[in-house]
């Protein structure tokens, strides 16, 4: 990583990977299911966004993360908002839990995800039904909010491997 | 108690409003701005409204590009596993050919004749353009089914056209830019069809359940027992929302449990979509077609609604007549039916006294035969005297009694 940092665009480009992979996330909105299994899907920029906000990672703005949920509202076509609203309570989420938080515990970490990645949908589901009258599956919040759930420990693994490369 | 409240204060303070050195906004505030946008979007506000289509223009494009990669690798996947099918699927394809093939000349036949009957009832007819759309964003998000395609409002595309793979129905334009649109397919909860289903002719509404099948919705009770496997659905047009007679796809009935469940298989593939068609239409009237002056239209829409009128009334008289024609035809039939069994009663009867009439004129032969062989019978009996005579009950004998003995 010393090359990195003496390289100063790659050192650059390399801290700026997670925000980059937001945008394309939120552009591609990334599938992986391509067994069309029925029961699979997962939020992977909720997973993103717990992880380095938790890690106040450098360069990963709130505001970026706000135009992501612009733009990722636009591509999925629900309402103008509603997707920078959630990853704006994930960040105040994140922000609170880092404060109260001590010594950091990967359990904790991934149950206090589940609480609130259960909490934004539950948020959502209530604002698009209640006030937009989208007709949505209330078992495919669930099944999206499970396998995130499990995803988080997979993504874990890989971002700690980024984390540990920016820190040396 | 009273320092661990403290403590949760000052830590959701800190996370609301503490803004590190590379944050430029607070997470207040930009909270503040998310609901804002949303509130403003549930009322449709215009501002918001541009503010979408601009983000659209550039995002659809973007997006487009963004997926290329993605793309890339799920097409190679999809060619593997069409690769390890070919074989069979090339021979279901034939077999599908032939029997197209044969249908295709049919198919034919009946449009012209519906186009003729068209003109016939409406005296106008519709006519459409098909334009070709590339899709270039297909986003399976679990919650909402719907793609992007790279026509707009430039095209005429408009909120409510329909949208086509070949000549199934995929979805209809549901959000109109400049130069792209957003079209909810068939399979989005949200997606809501009237059908018809042949043969057996029941009106339904095929709604998406967010899977590749659609589901039946507003049948009447009862009525299940009717459909059998591979009906036909296509769309009734009721509504005015889909042209009417476009198929949209094949019934199915999976029996789980006790009830079985009534699906209907959709003709296209929604994740296979690369191009579409969008039907851009307008009513072209078959009469005076150029008209220049607002005056002059109104005018003529006036006669064509008078003639419609009078070809309603006309058509309704017919119909009338024609029922009554029915009746005084089913009531000649019974009669016709009376007056045949009265003939053949009458045909039996003839029979009867015929056969008594025959029986009688032979009785009344004997009766003659009888009184002449009393009379000459002695001329015509062969005897000593007479070897010029007949033998008894011979035939000679009988045809010189009745010629009075002469031989």
């Amino acid at each position: 990583m010393t090359i990195l940092k003496q390289k100063g665009f790659y050192y650059k480009l390399y801290s700026c990977l997670p925000i980059i992979l937001l945008f394309i996330s939120v552009l591609n909105e990334f599938d992986f299911n391509y067994l069309n299994l029925k029961f699979f899907s997962f939020n992977f920029p909720f997973i993103l966004i717990f992880f380095f906000t938790l890690k106040d990672v450098k360069n990963f703005d709130y505001s970026l993360v706000f135009i992501a949920g612009l733009i990722n509202d636009t591509v999925v076509g629900l309402p103008l908002g509603i997707s920078s609203f959630s990853y704006i309570i994930i960040c105040i989420a994140t922000s609170y839990f880092r404060n109260i938080t001590i010594r950091p515990n990967l359990t904790k970490d991934w149950f206090f995800f589940l609480f609130i990645i259960s909490l934004i949908n539950s948020i959502n589901y209530t604002i698009l039904t209640l006030f937009f009258s989208y007709d949505i599956l209330l078992w495919s919040y669930l099944v999206n909010t499970f396998f995130t759930f499990l995803f988080y420990l997979i993504f874990l693994t890989i971002f700690r491997y980024y984390i540990k490369g920016l820190n040396d | 108690m009273a320092s661990s409240r403290d403590d949760f204060i000052i830590a959701i303070r800190s996370a609301f409003l503490k803004k590190s050195t590379q944050q430029k906004f607070s997470l207040l505030s930009l909270v503040f701005v998310s609901l804002f946008t949303l509130i403003l979007s549930s009322y449709d506000f215009r501002i918001i409204k541009y503010i979408k289509i601009g983000i659209s223009e550039i995002v659809y494009r973007s997006s487009f590009i963004v997926s290329i990669p993605e793309n890339f690798i799920k097409n190679s996947f999809i060619e593997i596993s069409d690769y390890s099918t070919f074989y069979s699927d090339y021979k279901k394809n034939k077999k599908e050919l032939n029997s197209l093939k044969s249908n295709y000349v049919s198919s034919e036949i009946i449009q012209n004749e519906n186009k003729e009957l068209k003109e016939l009832i409406n005296d106008y007819v519709s006519s459409s353009n098909k334009v070709l759309a590339k899709i270039i964003v297909d986003h399976k998000s679990p919650f909402l089914k719907s793609i992007i395609i790279n026509k707009g409002s430039k095209d005429n595309i408009k909120i409510g056209t329909n949208i086509y793979d070949q000549s199934y129905l995929v979805g209809r334009v549901i959000e109109v830019n400049f130069k792209t649109s957003r079209v909810l397919l068939l399979s989005d909860l949200n997606s809501n069809v009237p059908a018809t289903i042949a043969p057996q002719n029941i009106q339904a509404i095929i709604r998406g359940n967010g899977t590749e099948y659609g589901q039946l919705k507003y049948i009447k009770e009862g009525i299940f027992d009717k459909f059998t496997v591979d009906s036909i659905v296509y769309t009734s047009g009721t509504g005015d929302i889909f042209k009417s007679g476009t198929p949209i796809g094949k019934l199915k009935i999976i029996k789980e449990n006790k009830n079985p469940d009534y699906l209907v298989e959709f003709y296209s593939d929604f994740s296979q979509l690369k191009y579409v068609f969008a039907e851009i239409e307008f009513k072209n009237e078959t009469q005076k077609s150029n008209q220049d002056t607002l005056e002059f239209n109104n005018e003529i829409k006036s006669t064509v609604d008078t003639k419609i009128k009078i070809l309603e009334d006309e058509l309704k008289i017919i119909e009338e007549s024609n029922s009554k024609f029915l009746i005084e035809n089913e009531k000649l039939k019974v009669q016709i039916n009376s007056l045949n069994n009265d003939l053949s009663n009458f045909e039996k009867k003839n029979l009867d006294q015929k056969k008594i009439i025959d029986k009688l004129s032979t009785d009344e032969d004997e009766l003659k035969f009888l009184r002449l062989n009393l009379q000459h019978s002695h001329k015509c009996r062969k005897t000593i005297f007479n070897i010029k005579g007949f033998l008894v009950n011979t035939p000679e004998y009988k045809e010189c009694i009745l010629s009075k003995g002469k031989n």
